[in-house]
């Protein structure tokens, strides 16, 4: 009987654990497309293709994507426009248009504040005159763009405390790292990135020069004080104490570290290499390099990681006329489980859901 | 069980309670109702309200405006400051603690600024009896908007004048009269001395009595009194009325003030011409203008792995002639053709770049130089690459050009060994490349507005035609001397724009039959968005602006074609060659005075519709551009590649070639 009962949970158990599905929503930048990855813990494959923007003659670029906590819509940065970019609302149901604003040029990566509701999304200006930018505020139910926060020069990275309470960005090209006010919708501090000076909450844009640091990410830790940065150009990881406002470490990397993820139970940092092709794992505790994996084509990019901390999904976006690639990683084994092509220049990359 | 009873009874009381309270609490704000004067401050004041009307509290609290142009707002604050008259909406979140939401919208009435003036003016001096007296209204308010909405009322101090539910005015018998306009107590008036018609007979000629359909007739109207003098500045009114040949087709035409009429339909047009009730008519004939030739597809050069864009045919230095076309979202890719024998297009050569499109191409004049634009490359430099075609059988890479072109180039231009290199679709570059492997930039052009955006640049004479979207076509001296300008000092000196804001692509074309000078503006439109794998719903047309006057460009004419819309073409000896995307490339007479809509005058000389089985997207027409060489009609298509295309001769009414 305890055999047969025993037999019966490892049954139940097992099949529980196969019948677990990921999905993951990923931009195809240079085909203007956006692709559903659907992985079963083996296998990665394309589940749904979506054509994204409104001129098949011009290429708009779908750039960054997030997924509302609930759920429910996914949010998608077209970043050329004419010249502003726009910010589009699709139902996770339908994957149909619900709702679009125009923000700045162009606007790149966001996320949703769980405290507040709100979207806050970096418009990068990636190839405008070096000078400040800034960072919309939207509010996803009426799709109005309520602020546009002005940052500094190429704002990259957009996430959110834990608590959604405050907004981090980078400015790529002035080597400073933004807290911002979620609720007061002002900005709160700044943090020299390139000489570990504290700018207090005084923007003075008369030091911006061309940057070494190149920060181009920035993730605040899921339960401690800590945020980690990407400084790109540096070749970099840049940990600081939120409380203190200070940089605490500098760890070295390989070449062009461009966007970071926590796994959500806090303990794994994961880095893409854009330079190198690869994306390493780090441990946060004993702030060492565990891994680093080869991607299956150049230019790493993206990084969502599965709510349950055991996958991530890495957008490679691949040169000229190969496609893009999403490489999953098994955070446990630190091993590329599967890959699957998709348009091309994969770039933004968001996690949406477990689903049984 | 009786625990379980009571745990269950407390989860839905509980349940319930929090559904009942989160439904029943509400924001109150001092808001609500809320009506301000322009440049009204205003000092939010919001709580938050349980069923009981019992306040709670709430630390985090973010207001703004649906429309910040109109009414801006303070998110911390709720400060309001009225900016435009209106319904305005703003509005309130409440968030509380873990984050749950109340919201709610409250609608702020900022009045219309009282009215302060209403400006009437005549805008012809003459009034006779028995006409309709020309008036303006401008009704401006005391923060000088300028009011359309203002219904105000007319009143004649004596009955000389009739005065009609729209506001129009009748002069009915000679005399002084004073019109008031009044609205809310503010008046103003205007004298109108009225004379007793004195024309008795109008004359009416035409420069001819038959026309083709899209040929212009210009009226002249002459008028005389009683005893047979002339009467000279008379407001004479044109109209016309019609009949088409064709008893299921409607007589359709364009009538102008100054007496101009262009039929659109082959018909009789009476057209007439009054002063009061004095009226003269003439009748004049419009036949069919019979333009049609045989246009045929003679040539293809399929590219059938991917998207096809730009292209460009040009003499090579050994005086064959050969093609590069551009390739679209792909994988960077140019090919070089041998077009000598339109009939047999052959590829001969192709160049990969680090891009995902190759959007535009062009060829120096001398066909030494190519120039292609890079976009999605994937170090994202983008920019642009020149390469030596003096052996389009072997091309090679000269130098890569990336200074401020990192953005994407969409579409450049070669014209007396400078680029014309859009950036980042906000402004152009001037890049010399006298030194093709030392490209240096010398000079660029924005307009210098925010939002300011370009889509395309074309050089003719010196002067850069640039297509600006909803700011339209600016006209810049690079080298004609017209306003002093240089490719390192381009000179704005013209601009038209037109309301729909699409406006992607320029050519200018001076007519030979009337030496009128126009530019030509095109629409790029998708109104359903995209389908890349499919067939696309296209839109726009082509806006024909006299420029003759350039201080004061008229748009006078328009191509469209019914169902398809507009991309890039080329005009050579009065012909119009334009790449109508789903329409394919189409063949336009634009001889003589242009006016109205070309397309209903039958002004079209014949079409193709390129695709084929072997295409990209087979068999399905998506044409990109169209160029007139050594009298073949060269075209791109996104779908299949290049090709080309002939008109046969015109064809004598006697011939016996035209018996089939």
């Amino acid at each position: 009987m305890y055999k047969f009962t025993f037999l019966l949970f490892l049954l139940i158990h097992s099949a529980s654990l196969y019948a677990q599905e990921y999905y993951v929503y990923v931009t195809a930048e240079s085909d203007d497309e956006v692709s559903i990855i659907k992985f079963d813990g083996e296998k990665a494959l394309e589940f749904k293709k979506i054509p994204v923007g409104v001129w098949p003659a011009e290429n708009e670029g779908p750039h960054g994507i997030t997924v509302d906590p609930n759920g429910k819509f996914w949010y998608l940065s077209l970043a050329h426009g004419n010249p502003y970019g726009t910010l589009y609302k699709y139902s996770t149901e339908t994957n149909k248009v619900v709702g679009k604003t125009k923000l700045g040029l162009f606007p790149a990566s966001m996320q949703i504040s769980k405290f507040t509701g709100l979207l806050y999304c970096v418009n990068f200006n990636l190839h405008g005159d070096m000078k400040p930018s800034s960072v919309s505020v939207v509010d996803p139910e009426s799709m109005i763009e309520i602020k546009q926060i002005t940052t500094g020069s190429m704002p990259h990275g957009s996430r959110l405390s834990a608590n959604g309470l405050f907004h981090y960005s980078v400015a790529m090209m002035s080597d400073e790292l933004f807290e911002i006010d979620a609720v007061s919708l002002k900005v709160n501090r700044i943090l020299k990135l390139s000489n570990n000076s504290s700018m207090g909450d005084k923007m003075d844009h008369s030091m911006m020069n061309h940057s070494n640091v190149k920060p181009t990410w920035v993730i605040p830790h899921p339960t401690n004080n800590k945020i980690y940065i990407a400084a790109n150009g540096s070749n970099e990881i840049i940990e600081v104490d939120k409380d203190s406002w200070s940089i605490l470490n500098r760890f070295s990397t390989g070449n062009g570290p461009y966007n970071v993820e926590i796994s959500p139970n806090g303990k794994l940092l994961v880095v893409t290499y854009k330079s190198d092709g690869t994306t390493a794992i780090w441990d946060i505790e004993s702030k060492k390099e565990l891994k680093v994996i080869k991607n299956t084509r150049k230019v790493s990019h993206g990084v969502a990681i599965s709510s349950d901390s055991k996958f991530a999904f890495i957008s490679v976006e691949g040169i000229g006329g190969e496609p893009g690639t999403v490489d999953v990683i098994d955070l446990k084994k630190f091993t590329k489980v599967s890959s699957v092509n998709i348009g091309k220049q994969a770039g933004g990359i968001a996690f949406w859901k477990i689903s049984n | 069980m009786k625990l379980i009873k009571s745990i269950i009874l407390i989860l839905i009381t509980t349940f319930s309670f929090d559904l009942y309270s989160q439904e029943t609490k509400r924001i109150v704000s001092n808001i609500q109702d809320l009506v301000l004067d322009v440049d009204d401050n205003f000092i939010s004041s919001s709580i938050i309200m349980d069923e009981n009307d019992n306040e709670l509290a709430c630390n985090n609290m973010i207001y703004y405006s649906r429309n910040r142009e109109a009414l801006q707002v303070n998110n911390e604050t709720g400060e309001i400051t009225a900016i435009l008259p209106g319904f305005h909406e703003v509005v309130v979140i409440c968030i509380q603690e873990g984050g749950k939401r109340l919201r709610s919208n409250f609608t702020v009435n900022v009045n219309y600024p009282p009215v302060n003036e209403i400006k009437i003016s005549l805008n012809n001096d003459i009034l006779y009896t028995q006409s309709y007296i020309p008036l303006s209204y401008e009704v401006i308010d005391e923060k000088g908007f300028v009011r359309t909405d203002v219904k105000f009322n007319l009143s004649s101090s004596n009955n000389l004048i009739s005065i009609d539910n729209l506001n129009n005015v009748k002069a009915l018998k000679a005399g002084k009269v004073t019109l008031n306009a009044s609205f809310e107590g503010i008046s103003s008036s205007i004298i109108l001395e009225i004379e007793k018609n004195p024309i008795t007979y109008i004359e009416l000629e035409s420069n001819t009595d038959e026309a083709r359909t899209g040929d212009v007739f210009n009226f002249k109207a002459i008028a005389y009194d009683k005893k047979g003098d002339l009467i000279s500045n008379a407001p004479f009114d044109f109209s016309f009325t019609g009949k088409s040949y064709d008893k299921s087709n409607t007589a359709s035409g364009l009538m102008q003030d100054d007496g101009r009429f262009v039929g659109d339909v082959a018909g009789q047009y009476k057209v007439t011409s009054s002063v009061g009730n004095v009226s003269a008519s003439k009748i004049v004939d419009v036949i069919d203008r019979n333009i049609k030739r045989k246009f045929k597809n003679i040539g293809t050069g399929t590219v059938n792995d991917k998207h096809t864009s730009d292209f460009w045919v040009f003499e090579g230095v050994d005086g064959r002639d050969y093609a590069v076309s551009g390739t679209w979202g792909a994988d960077g890719t140019s090919y070089f053709w041998d077009v000598t024998d339109p009939s047999n297009i052959s590829k001969i050569d192709s160049l990969q770049v680090d891009a995902r499109t190759v959007n535009d191409v062009k060829v120096s004049e001398d066909g030494k130089i190519c120039v292609i634009s890079r976009e999605g490359a994937s170090n994202r430099k983008n920019g642009m690459i020149i390469i030596d075609v003096s052996n389009p059988y072997d091309v090679k890479i000269i130098s890569e050009y990336t200074k401020n072109l990192t953005g994407g180039v969409h579409n450049i231009f070669i014209y007396e060994n400078h680029v014309y290199a859009l950036s980042n679709g906000e402004k152009y570059y001037v890049i010399n490349i006298e030194d093709p492997y030392n490209p240096i930039e010398i000079g660029k052009f924005e307009l210098g507005k925010p939002g300011q955006s370009i889509h395309d640049v074309w050089i003719e004479d010196g002067i850069a035609y640039s297509s600006n979207w909803r700011d339209g076509v600016y006209l810049v001296d690079v080298g004609n001397g017209i306003a002093g300008g240089s490719p390192s000092n381009p000179v704005a000196f013209a601009n038209y724009d037109y309301a729909s804001g699409a406006h992607h692509a320029t050519f200018p074309f001076k007519s030979k039959s009337t030496g009128k000078f126009y530019t030509v503006l095109g629409d790029e439109i998708f109104p359903n968005g995209i389908d890349v794998a499919g067939q696309n719903v296209t839109a726009g047309f082509l806006h024909f602006v006299d420029f003759s006057d350039l201080d004061n460009p008229v748009e006078v004419a328009r191509y469209e074609l019914p169902g398809d819309g507009s991309h890039n073409y080329w005009i050579e000896d009065d012909v119009l060659y334009v790449a109508m995307y789903t329409g394919g490339i189409r063949v336009v007479d634009i001889s003589g005075d242009l006016l109205g809509d070309l397309y209903k005058q039958g002004r079209e000389i014949g079409y193709i519709l390129p695709g084929n089985k072997d295409g990209y997207i087979p068999n399905s027409t998506m044409s990109w551009g169209a160029q007139l060489y050594k009298g073949h009609v060269f075209y791109s298509d996104w779908n299949s590649g290049i090709g080309s295309g002939k008109l046969e001769p015109i064809k004598p009414e006697n011939s016996k070639a035209n018996i089939n």
